[in-house]
């Protein structure tokens, strides 16, 4: 039969992305599951906010700054033939806040915490600790995957907001640098032409952004398996579907909400 | 406040020494590719061969599926907001595939990349280092950077601006078919590639090469630098996606804002 082997791999991955969604869908009704008497382990939380959050800052911010400048300097020549140098930020800006800006963040975000928060989760998994807490009637959702989800989903947005004000900044700067575009010009563009929902859009955006990377993230740290090569490939796994689901989270989210 | 001077302080000299080992790899890698080229051995070629395949075909659904989508969103904002000032849409194809080409097209497939081939090396090489297998080939008397980071540099250049390429058309005719049958806009007026010049295009190979020989460089030397056990892998594999991801972004800048002075400030 010549067409068995396609046809083998086609549905052997057919499967296998079936098997990694339903395990992320099982994992994040068990997150739901544990949230419901709200008691989370509060140090844990606070631990994950400052690890995931504080010390994303620089990464975030300088990607942000780079963004916005690229976005000038992609959109500023073009607006510059048109002579119309007040719709300068218009471009930018509307670029930045609803797509560019939690894309890139979200990116960025999803290889500096998410991979990490992978690499952690399943060295605890292969060293067999999540076992151990388990033999101390500890659930490890409730206290290892819980206070890691929420502290991804709720800095990945403060991170978003500062990164949005960080690219505009970095538009800015560039259009007065190399396009020679006033600061108060770019201001003006900005402040007529952005609409608060435009940065609400890209707020929206992060929010799923940040459930799918600690979702993906989570899952593919306690499911890994077989030592030092299992956890290299968990991290990758992990990465990559985070990727996948922002760009179609990305797609249905801008369609549906316009 | 001396703890802080010093904080800080450390933090730059790690960060200065790991950028000057980052360029001795980078130019031992150079220097391995003259060598593998002098020498015409043929056992890198399969090595070669497997590497295009792991980096190139393996991503190829990956790259199309994620391109698409963006095209699509990227073609829907910006008809929407030409709906609302002008409501004219003779311009958008034209000024789209400019954009894809000259930047979005290789930035994005380089930046999906980053993540799959970047992790995937480092998580490779990481692996290897702290089973000792690095030591061993050393002790053989292979250059660990010759036999493992050389095929996947070559790979990964030639396999990046090829996929560039595909995920650009991908991302064009996602665009096109979405300002088709969500805003009516007419695909002859859309695929109209008259504004294209020669310079877009030079500027699409030079940014996709770049990105190719980048990713597998930062990628390799966060592997080679992983230290203990699972542990040290998982952190290797972070580093190789952030390092690379950042690599990308800030190329992209630099080549972009280089293009602008070299052309005048013209398209």
């Amino acid at each position: 039969m010549i067409f068995r082997r396609p046809v083998e791999a086609v549905g052997a991955g057919t499967v296998r992305v079936a098997e990694e969604v339903g395990g992320i869908l099982v994992l994040s009704a068990q997150v739901v599951r544990a949230c419901i008497p709200p008691r989370i382990d509060r140090r844990e939380l606070v631990r994950s906010f400052h690890k995931m959050g504080n010390r994303s800052v620089p990464i975030v911010v300088l990607t942000a700054f780079f963004t916005g400048g690229l976005m000038t300097l992609q959109t500023g020549p073009f607006v510059k033939q048109l002579g119309a140098t007040a719709l300068a930020g218009w471009g930018a800006g509307y670029a930045v806040l609803r797509e560019i800006g939690p894309i890139l963040i979200a990116l960025m975000f999803s290889g500096r915490v998410g991979a990490n928060n992978t690499a952690e989760l399943a060295t605890m998994t292969v060293t067999e600790q999540l076992d151990g807490l388990r033999a101390l009637a500890i659930d490890p959702i409730r206290f290892l995957v819980v206070p890691r989800v929420i502290a991804m989903m709720v800095m990945l947005v403060a991170l978003t907001v500062i990164g949005d004000l960080v690219a505009l900044v970095g538009a800015s700067v560039v259009g007065r640098w190399l396009l020679d575009i006033e600061w108060s010009t770019m201001f003006h563009s900005f402040a007529d032409n952005l609409k608060p929902y435009d940065f609400l859009h890209g707020i929206y955006k992060s929010i799923a952004f940040g459930a799918a990377i600690a979702m993906s993230s989570c899952y593919f740290g306690v499911t890994v398996r077989g030592g030092a090569v299992g956890v290299g490939r968990a991290v990758n796994a992990a990465v990559v579907a985070a990727a996948v689901s922002i760009m179609l989270l990305d797609f249905f989210i801008t369609y549906l909400t316009g | 406040m001396i703890e802080l001077v010093e904080r800080i302080g450390s933090g730059a000299i790690a960060f200065w020494r790991a950028l000057v080992e980052l360029w001795n790899v980078y130019v031992s890698t150079v220097a391995g590719c003259l060598r593998a080229l002098s020498r015409k051995n043929r056992a890198n070629r399969g090595e070669l061969v497997r590497q295009l395949y792991a980096i190139g075909n393996r991503s190829l659904l990956f790259v199309a599926v994620t391109l698409g989508f963006i095209g699509m969103v990227m073609t829907y904002e910006a008809c929407l907001q030409l709906s609302r000032v002008t409501g004219e849409f003779s311009q958008v194809g034209t000024q789209l595939v400019r954009l894809i080409v000259s930047d979005f097209g290789p930035t994005l497939t380089a930046m999906m990349l980053a993540t799959r081939v970047g992790a995937g090396i480092a998580a490779e090489i990481g692996s290897m280092k702290v089973t000792e297998q690095v030591d061993a080939l050393r002790m053989s008397g292979v250059l660990p950077i010759d036999y493992l980071i050389v095929p996947r540099f070559v790979a990964s250049i030639v396999m990046t601006v090829a996929l560039a390429v595909i995920g650009s058309i991908m991302m064009y005719a996602a665009g096109g078919l979405t300002a088709q049958y969500s805003f009516g806009v007419n695909p002859n007026l859309f695929f109209d590639l008259h504004l294209l010049r020669l310079r877009h295009l030079a500027m699409f190979v030079i940014k996709a090469a770049s990105y190719g020989a980048a990713i597998p460089v930062i990628a390799g030397f966060c592997g080679l630098r992983a230290r203990g056990s699972s542990e040290g892998v998982g952190w290797a594999t972070t580093a190789a996606v952030i390092g690379s991801s950042f690599a990308v972004i800030a190329l992209d800048f630099v080549i972009s804002a280089a293009a602008l002075f070299v052309s005048g400030g013209d398209l």
